[in-house]
């Protein structure tokens, strides 16, 4: 044992039961007055009535006491009675006062009693009804930092306190769910940028350590780092893009979501030709929706510049953009090698490149398509995808429309 | 010793297979598993440096194979390379039969460690120098020296002097000596091999060790038991 959790431990206490012993204490004492309050009125009353009654109507004028006075049985002596009237009532008042003492001893005792009784009933109902409480706060008080894998469980019949505790469990369940979604997401993120800083440091590390390298050596692993650098930087960029859409954006206003889709086109206008694929556009009249124009740009960007890789020469990419009585949406079709069937449910996940090595070489972060789900998904909406192998792929945002009314 | 070096990352497989070239190995490299697979089922690697997270067949399903299928029974010892740290991830690599386990990115000399260590544990021996009679080669530090004298080798005689020491007094073929001191891209039909041993035979000459490698007609090449002269 040594002094130091001995030294920790009773200011813990003090923290843990004070609340719990506080409320408790003053429900038991709260409980104990109000009853003893009532009891003493209710004593005090039939005291009160008992005394009043007896003062005011003595049982020797009552007429059931004259009717038993006159009867035969005590007929021989009405002389004596009339005569003994005067110590009779004398003596009933005595008997009237000890009566009334005994109803007052018997009260008081019977008060006290109950006050105790009263007292230690509530501090036992109190305990019941404290005690959830004490179990609620000792499961907050134990689950550490991130570990959210505590629960309550409170059990027992469906009352207000199973309720609190059982909201309580759903919300860690939530933050857990949470948590360990961003853990996977830093985890997948990292290794992702360990791949390039490996191709890096291998590269320096082997010219720089070997003496005999010629000045191409040092050009051809400075000409590799060039490539992991900007295959780094861009996945950096996507991550926080990525990070960055995570929070789905309050500050929205009404767009016209057919204006955003004309300038994302044109820009991309350059990139197309310079590829020889055939960029159009087929976008109806007015498109309102609830939305960030930034980020629906960026998707559109990002769908945009996928097809576009994924073209050959001489092919052409259309974007087609319409709407419905409820939704609004965006395609982009293109004429490329389509996605294989196992692979169509993967495009919009996470660093999913198809597997194709060749990609992580062209500076693809993967992160891509997800961005756009994300963007889809955070304004109420959804990406899809159809593809058919050798024929091409069509993605589709689509999103509420806005009825302004 | 002949080393396969598997990884889809080129820039990555390109520098570690020039880097260990100049350690003194023969190094193939191989881009994904199906390669990887292909090639270990003609050669007897002596070591395979593989990635774990490969398009196609991922490295722990190669691991599970290259362990199953052994060449000319030699199972090569596998040094995993990978980017995922987990415990879950190192517990599943060693399961699956690799021998040791690196994470990404490396320093290039804790490899070039991890690896002498890793073929030590076949010949036997505790520690990165070799010793023969009067020879005496540090692996690590890639230093020969015979009877007191240094040795002024190149990556390949080194490499041929070191596999001639980790099998002392035994006879080691030609075809041995192309599978494990040279690398796929050695063509077998020149004269390689006996030039190699002939330069290395006179640098040992030059320091008294000239009858160190003898001749065994018909089979081979033996590292005599006593080593140098002395």
């Amino acid at each position: 044992m040594s002094t130091g959790p001995a030294g920790v431990r009773p200011s813990r206490l003090r923290h843990i039961r004070l609340p719990a012993a506080g409320i408790r204490f003053r429900l038991a004492v709260l409980h104990s007055i109000l009853l003893f309050g009532v009891a003493a009125l209710a004593v005090g009353a039939i005291y009160q009535n008992v005394s009043r009654v007896l003062e005011d109507e003595p049982m020797s004028r009552h007429s059931a006491f004259t009717e038993l006075v006159d009867t035969p049985i005590l007929g021989s002596s009405s002389t004596t009675l009339d005569n003994a009237g005067g110590g009779l009532q004398v003596f009933e008042e005595a008997v009237n006062r000890r009566a009334l003492r005994q109803l007052r001893i018997y009260s008081v005792v019977a008060l006290a009693v109950l006050f105790f009784a009263s007292l230690a009933i509530g501090w036992y109902v109190a305990g019941l009804v404290v005690h959830p409480i004490g179990r609620i706060t000792a499961v907050a008080r134990r689950i550490q930092g991130t570990d959210l894998s505590r629960r309550i469980s409170l059990g027992g019949p469906p009352d207000e306190f199973r309720e609190l505790a059982d909201t309580f469990d759903d919300m860690l369940d939530r933050l857990d769910a949470a948590f360990e979604m961003q853990r996977h997401f830093i985890q997948e993120a990292s290794h992702e940028l360990r791949n390039p800083l490996a191709v890096l440091r291998t590269n320096l590390d082997v010219v720089m350590h070997d003496p005999r390298s010629e000045p191409e050596d040092f050009r051809a692993a400075g000409e590799v780092a060039l490539r992991a650098t900007s295959r780094m930087s861009s996945l950096v960029d996507d991550l926080l893009l990525y990070a960055h859409h995570e929070r789905p954006d309050v500050h929205r206003n009404p767009i016209d979501l057919a204006s955003v889709v004309a300038e994302t086109v044109a820009d991309f206008a350059a990139a197309a030709e310079s590829t020889g694929v055939e960029l159009r556009a087929e976008v109806a009249e007015r498109l309102p929706v609830i939305g960030d124009p930034v980020a629906l740009r960026r998707g559109l960007a990002n769908l945009l510049s996928n097809s576009i890789r994924v073209s050959d020469p001489e092919s052409s990419v259309l974007v087609t953009a319409g709407h419905d009585d409820e939704k609004v949406w965006i395609s982009v079709r293109d004429e490329g090698p389509g996605i294989d069937p196992d692979d169509i449910d993967h495009v919009f996940q996470r660093f999913w490149r198809g597997d194709l090595p060749s990609a992580r070489e062209h500076g693809r972060s993967g992160l891509g398509l997800a961005i756009v789900r994300q963007i889809a998904e955070g304004h109420g909406g959804q990406a899809t995808v159809r593809s058919t192998v050798g024929v091409g792929s069509t993605f589709t945002i689509w999103l509420p429309r806005y009825v302004d009314r | 010793m002949r080393i396969l070096v598997v990884d889809d990352e080129i820039d990555l497989v390109e520098a570690l297979a020039r880097g260990l070239r100049r350690e003194g190995y023969a190094v193939d490299t191989a881009t994904d598993g199906d390669e990887a697979l292909e090639k270990a089922s003609f050669t007897p690697y002596d070591l395979v440096c593989l990635d774990l997270t490969m398009p196609g067949i991922d490295g722990l399903e190669v691991c599970k194979r290259l362990r199953a299928n052994p060449v000319e029974g030699v199972v090569p010892r596998i040094l995993m390379l990978t980017a995922r740290d987990t415990v879950g991830d190192r517990i599943s690599g060693l399961d699956a039969g690799a021998d040791d386990y690196l994470v990404k990115p490396f320093s290039f000399d804790e490899l070039g460690a991890r690896i002498r260590s890793l073929l030590r544990r076949d010949a036997g021996r505790s520690g990165a120098v070799l010793e023969v009679g009067g020879l005496h080669l540090d692996t690590a530090r890639h230093h020969a020296v015979c009877d007191g004298a240094t040795l002024d080798l190149t990556p390949k005689e080194f490499a041929l002097l070191r596999y001639f020491m980790s099998r002392p007094g035994e006879v080691v073929s030609q075809e041995e000596l192309l599978d494990h001191v040279w690398d796929e891209h050695a063509d077998p039909f020149t004269q390689t091999v006996r030039v190699t041993v002939g330069t290395l035979r006179r640098k040992l000459g030059t320091v008294g060790g000239d009858d160190a490698i003898e001749t065994v007609i018909g089979r081979g090449y033996r590292l005599g038991a006593r080593g140098g002269a002395g």
